[in-house]
């Protein structure tokens, strides 16, 4: 005989303001099976989970039905309540009265409760037919793959290292660094950024735990939390690394010269090259474009000069499988082209540049050894115009979030100008000053009074060529009249956007992504550095644009989470996973192909008790379920059931209204 | 001092998004507007500023300003604001309100554009065409501005540019109609704009 | 080449202060073989005064010339002023959008129901998109080799945007293509769709002269020979009004400016007495003396 317990939650005002609470006991006591139903402000407090656990024992009850938000919430909670009453946690049914009925009918409160009531009794119909279910244990492969050799997945794979968990670093281009290494100085320090990097750089790739895979990259990832597969293409680099000792012979006397994408076309770079000069691993590939050895099979100076032998025109790609337990995923972020502002003459005239190319040229080891010119003519700037929110903030070009960190960096550019070109003047159009950080306020004031600077609030409606200048028209909104400047240099605050193959990663992860191709976390506020995909963090600016001790404390907050999933041997599953009912399944094998995970394959078994002839019937891993019920929905059968939704359940839910 | 009301029920703003058919409110006073126009340098109000001053409910500030006689409708503005808003519909929703409500700025330059306008408007009504002649004369001595032009004019009528008589459309009469009927129109809904003004009371 | 037609709608000031244009236009068609048929009785489109002052007129005078061009069966109506073209195109797209409004305006206009069959081009679309440059190139007997022509395009060509739905807003490129087609060379510069004052030429003369002057500073500067246009009002702003920018802002300019299409009549062959060349105000022959 069933004796079930309902509890009603008033949740504050949130469900008592809409539904007469009272009144829904009342009408729920008159059903036969329920022994006791009670009601309470927060049945999720303490003492509201203690009278749960109280009417459990004292009751005899042998199902409890809560009749509160929705379980998305509480149920966990609630089944822990369940388990320390020594019950069965399975044998609890929330009947979600807050997002299905008080939320959503505010106006009605008649109705809301009745809704209310027939939530409740659908849940007691199907809570007594609920069996009693044990969680399922799986596995754990202790080891964190992370995608992206950036500031945020060079300190996501230290700290796990740092664990004594082994890590497996994949970057894609010839050296980790990222975006960091072709920085000049960083904001609110000016700190050199190389200088702060490298020493990180080389821990990664020195360390005991971290295994560093550089010119790789992620191609599949197979599996479930503590359970992946992943495949890492390493592309041929045409150098073995084992031999190689980075002397540099050989990038010396290649005579093939490339423009230099670290430093967006400005200076070149050979064939065989390393991206910059403090590069880690500091091995040389070779871009097997533009070798002509590789392409016409003609050269092979490089060979030649090789002391240790190291050049192999024959490598090929190498496909690598790893098990993995989890993955961090820092991919970082890409800039976005500002050819659609064709009233600032981007691409036109040589003269109008991009933030990241500036920083290129001030940097120390850039294209121009650390001197702001002008691209056109070689000439030291003097006078030099900043915009910013190029592309960030202009619905008109698709990008309505901001950047973040332009405001910043901007400043720096003025103060780096300044340090470079004494007797330099820059103007800065902004529409705002975001300057939110630690000593972020303090620094732009420094840009705006100690740097020889004019901010001016406004924007830029046009930039021409008159001479060997560029007139940049704009508008200074405090004075509230249009403004001319005769510009040498202007520096566009291009957004940052994610990189272009995200969308494409992030289908091959199985997480998903927003509307710009930003990787989704799990929940904004309070699970930011979780995807919706067990086992798959996010950290950088991989996930939205934002500064670097962000992209670092993002990165260790990612392996954190290893670190905990990691710490016990075995991960606990729910058990609400399929089952096959043999004796319905006629081996049709159509659940095989419907499955997103791959759990199910196939078992020979006898067709009678006793018989030596066999049958095929489906074969479901429980382990690797997950619960999705795609194989439920097309078994013709009925074979295929979820355990805690089972046919008969949903029944006694659908009869019960 | 400008004293605020209380803005929740902005009429003026609803009834320029409504003309317009853009929303002033997603205006976020960047200034490219001010930057692009060719003219702003003359306006008392620039049209950054307009913007403001719709939400701000301020329309005979508005009416009473040279800003929206002097927009060129040019649409460079609107190429390029950030925020995609039709500013020169939003300058000629307001000037339209200003005709409405029978308020021109005090100065004899907008009077005497709108006076062209309206002599424009004329020979459109008479011949059906322009009479290019016509017009120029007649704006000279309406504006008392009798000598304008008046080394141009000879010049062109010597090069046959101005043409010495008028080309009349047939049906005369259909546009006389149209003039009408649109008159009627206008005046319709002048007359439910007063009866809500008059039932909100 | 097959035989091209369309509806034509001239605008009021082709038989008075464009004269040059429209005749031109008509040499250029008649090279190519297009015949043009115009709308009997049209009636001015209201151009900017209509709708400075007026809501609904000046949808209503715009839509009767839709209507009447309506019934010549043609797919496309091609016309040659700027802003005669913005008005059309602006009233035919709020038309085709928006049905109450569409009613509302149809009930003032006698001359039959709007249907909304027939595309609107100005001239430089036409030319463009439907005759093409190969086909124009074809034509030509006379290469313009060495004039450095400055292409203007002007407000309503290209702008706004989701109007007239050609070429760019900020640089466009269509007639500076039709210019080299024709073997001249068109010159690069920043001004191409600055504004030159428009309809202030009469009411607010002062706002035209600091305009155009601001446009003739630049084409001087980049060296070209001539300026080409495909507006009535931008011809007789820069025009017509060049000698008084001149003599009020202490400036030489001495720049012809001529429409596209008599260019493309010279370059097809026409003497250049048939050109209407001494419509102009800024003398034209020195600049195509060699042609």
């Amino acid at each position: 005989m069933a004796r079930v317990g309902v509890f009603v939650c008033y949740c504050g005002a949130n469900i008592g303001d809409y539904v007469d609470v009272p009144k829904v006991v009342e009408e729920i006591k008159k059903i036969k099976e329920v022994r006791f139903a009670f009601d309470y402000k927060y049945m999720c407090s303490d003492p509201g989970q203690t009278t749960i656990k109280d009417a459990i024992i004292r009751e005899k009850l042998t199902s409890v039905v809560v009749a509160a938000c929705s379980p998305r919430m509480h149920e966990k909670t609630f089944r822990k309540a369940l388990l320390e009453a020594g019950m069965n946690p399975y044998l609890l049914e929330v009947a979600n009265i807050r997002e299905h009925s008080s939320w959503v009918h505010q106006k009605d409160k008649v109705a809301a409760t009745k809704k209310a009531v027939d939530l409740i009794r659908m849940a007691v119909s199907k809570s007594i037919a609920n069996q009693q279910l044990h969680e399922i244990s799986v596995p754990v492969t202790k080891r964190a793959l992370v995608i992206g050799g950036g500031i945020a997945g060079i300190q996501a794979a230290l700290d796990i290292a740092d664990a004594h968990i082994p890590v497996l670093l994949v970057e894609r281009s010839p050296s980790i660094g990222g975006r960091m290494a072709q920085l000049d100085e960083t904001f609110p320090t000016l700190d050199c950024s190389q200088c702060i990097m490298t020493p990180k750089m080389v821990d990664a790739a020195s360390h005991p735990f971290i295994e560093l895979m550089t010119y790789s990259e992620v191609i599949e990832l197979q599996g479930f939390v503590g359970n992946y597969k992943a495949k890492i293409k390493r592309k041929a680099s045409y150098v073995k690394f084992d031999a190689c000792t980075g002397c540099g012979a050989c990038w010396q006397k290649c005579p093939v010269k490339v423009d230099n994408e670290f430093n967006f076309g400005q200076g070149k770079r050979k064939a065989i090259y390393t991206p910059f000069a403090q590069a880690v691993p500091n091995k040389p590939v070779i871009d097997a474009i533009h070798c002509t050895m590789l392409t016409k099979g003609k050269c092979g100076i490089c060979e030649k000069v090789c002391e240790k032998g190291a050049i192999d025109y024959k490598m090929t790609d190498e496909v690598i499988e790893r098990e993995i337990g989890a993955v961090v995923v820092a991919t970082g972020y890409d800039l976005w082209d500002p050819k659609p502002y064709e009233e600032y003459g981007v691409g036109r005239y040589k003269d109008v540049i991009t933030s990241l190319e500036f920083e290129r040229m001030v940097s120390a080891g850039g294209p121009t050894n650390g001197l702001p010119i002008r691209p056109s003519d070689g000439e030291v700037p003097k006078t030099v115009v900043f915009l910013k929110c190029i592309g960030s903030r202009d619905e008109s070009k698709g990008i309505s979030y901001c950047s973040k960190i332009c405001c910043m960096y901007t400043a720096k550019h003025v103060m780096l100008l300044h340090h470079k070109v004494h007797d330099s003047h820059s103007f800065v159009f902004y529409m705002d000053i975001r300057a939110n950080g630690k000593g972020y306020e303090e620094f732009v004031k420094r840009a705006q009074v100690d740097t020889a600077s004019t901010y001016l609030r406004g924007r830029v409606s046009k930039i021409y060529q008159k001479g060997k200048k560029l007139i940049v028209q704009g508008e200074d909104a405090q004075i509230g009249q249009q403004v001319q400047i005769e510009a040498d240099l202007v520096v566009l605050a291009n957004a940052i956007v994610p990189q272009k193959d995200a969308p494409e990663l992030a289908r091959m992860l199985g997480i998903s992504y927003d509307r710009y191709g930003f990787l989704s976390e799990a929940h904004p506020k309070l699970r930011p550095v979780e995807t919706t995909k067990a086992g798959v963090y996010l950290a950088g600016c991989c996930q939205a644009p934002k500064d670097i001790p962000e992209s670092v404390s993002q990165a260790s907050a990612a392996a954190a989470k290893v670190m905990g999933l990691f710490a016990s041997d075995r991960l606990k599953k729910d058990p609400m996973v399929s089952t096959v009912l043999i004796e319905n399944c006629s081996g049709c094998q159509n659940c095989i192909p419907a499955c997103p995970y791959g759990a199910i394959t196939t078992e020979e078994i006898p067709i009678m008790r006793g018989s030596k002839d066999l049958r095929t019937v489906a074969k479901i891993n429980e382990g690797v379920c997950q619960g999705c019920g795609s194989c439920v929905a097309i078994c013709r059968s009925s074979a295929a059931m979820l355990s805690g939704y089972t046919d008969l359940q949903l029944m006694k839910e659908v009869i019960a209204l | 001092m400008l004293v605020l009301k209380n803005l929740q029920h902005n009429e003026f703003l609803e009834k320029v998004n409504q003309k317009s058919g853009s929303n002033v409110l997603n205006c976020y006073q960047c200034g490219k507007c001010v930057s692009t126009c060719p003219v702003s340098g003359y306006m008392e109000i620039t049209p950054r500023q307009v913007m403001q001053y719709i939400k701000l409910a301020e329309d005979e500030k508005l009416f009473a300003a040279n800003s929206t006689w002097y927009c060129l409708t040019c649409s460079s503005c609107s190429a390029r604001c950030p925020r995609e808003i039709e500013i020169p519909r939003v300058m000629e929703a307001v000037r339209h309100l200003a005709i409405e409500a029978n308020i021109l700025p005090d100065s004899s330059k907008i009077k005497s554009i709108k006076k062209f306008h309206d002599i424009f408007i004329s020979m459109i009504k008479r011949y059906g065409k322009m009479f290019e002649l016509r017009l120029m004369a007649e704006f000279n001595l309406r504006t008392g501005q009798f000598f304008k032009d008046i080394a141009l004019a000879p010049k062109a009528i010597g090069k046959g540019k101005l043409k010495f008589k008028s080309e009349k459309i047939k049906n005369l009469k259909g546009l006389k109609r149209l003039f009408e009927m649109n008159q009627k129109l206008e005046s319709e809904i002048q007359n439910t704009e007063n009866a809500s003004k008059h039932e909100s009371k | 080449m097959k035989d091209k037609k369309f509806t034509y709608y001239p605008g009021c000031s082709a038989h008075g202060t464009s004269e040059e244009y429209e005749h031109t236009l008509n040499l250029v068609c008649k090279s190519l073989n297009i015949k043009i048929e115009e709308i009997p009785d049209w009636n001015c489109c209201g151009a900017t005064s209509a709708h400075v002052m007026t809501e609904n007129l000046a949808l209503a005078l715009p839509m009767r010339n839709l209507i009447l061009a309506e019934r010549l069966e043609n797919s496309t109506m091609v016309i040659p002023c700027a802003a005669c073209y913005s008005r059309m195109k602006e009233t035919k797209i709020r038309l085709d959008e928006d049905f109450s409004l569409r009613t509302k305006i149809n009930s003032t206009v006698d001359d039959g129901d709007y249907k909304g069959n027939v595309a609107v081009k100005s001239f430089l679309q036409y030319c463009f998109e439907d005759i093409g440059i190969e086909d124009i190139k074809e034509k030509v007997v006379k290469p313009l080799k060495d004039l450095k022509v400055a292409c203007y395009y002007g407000c309503l060509l290209t702008r706004p945007k989701n109007i007239a739905q050609f070429d760019s807003p900020e640089y466009p490129i269509s007639m500076d293509k039709i210019i080299e087609s024709l073997g001249a060379t068109a010159v690069e510069y920043p001004f191409k769709t600055e504004c030159c004052g428009a309809s202030f030429s009469i009411s607010n003369t002062e706002i035209v002269l600091d305009l155009s002057s601001r446009i003739l500073d630049v084409v001087k500067d980049c060296g070209a020979d001539i300026i080409a246009v495909g507006c009535p009002l931008c011809q007789s702003n820069l025009d017509m009004r060049q000698k008084q920018i001149e003599e009020k802002m202490n400036r030489d300019y001495k720049i012809p400016v001529v429409y596209f299409t008599q260019l493309m009549a010279l370059a097809f062959g026409y003497p250049k007495s048939e050109l209407k060349l001494k419509k102009h105000m800024v003398n034209v022959e020195k600049v195509l003396a060699s042609f």
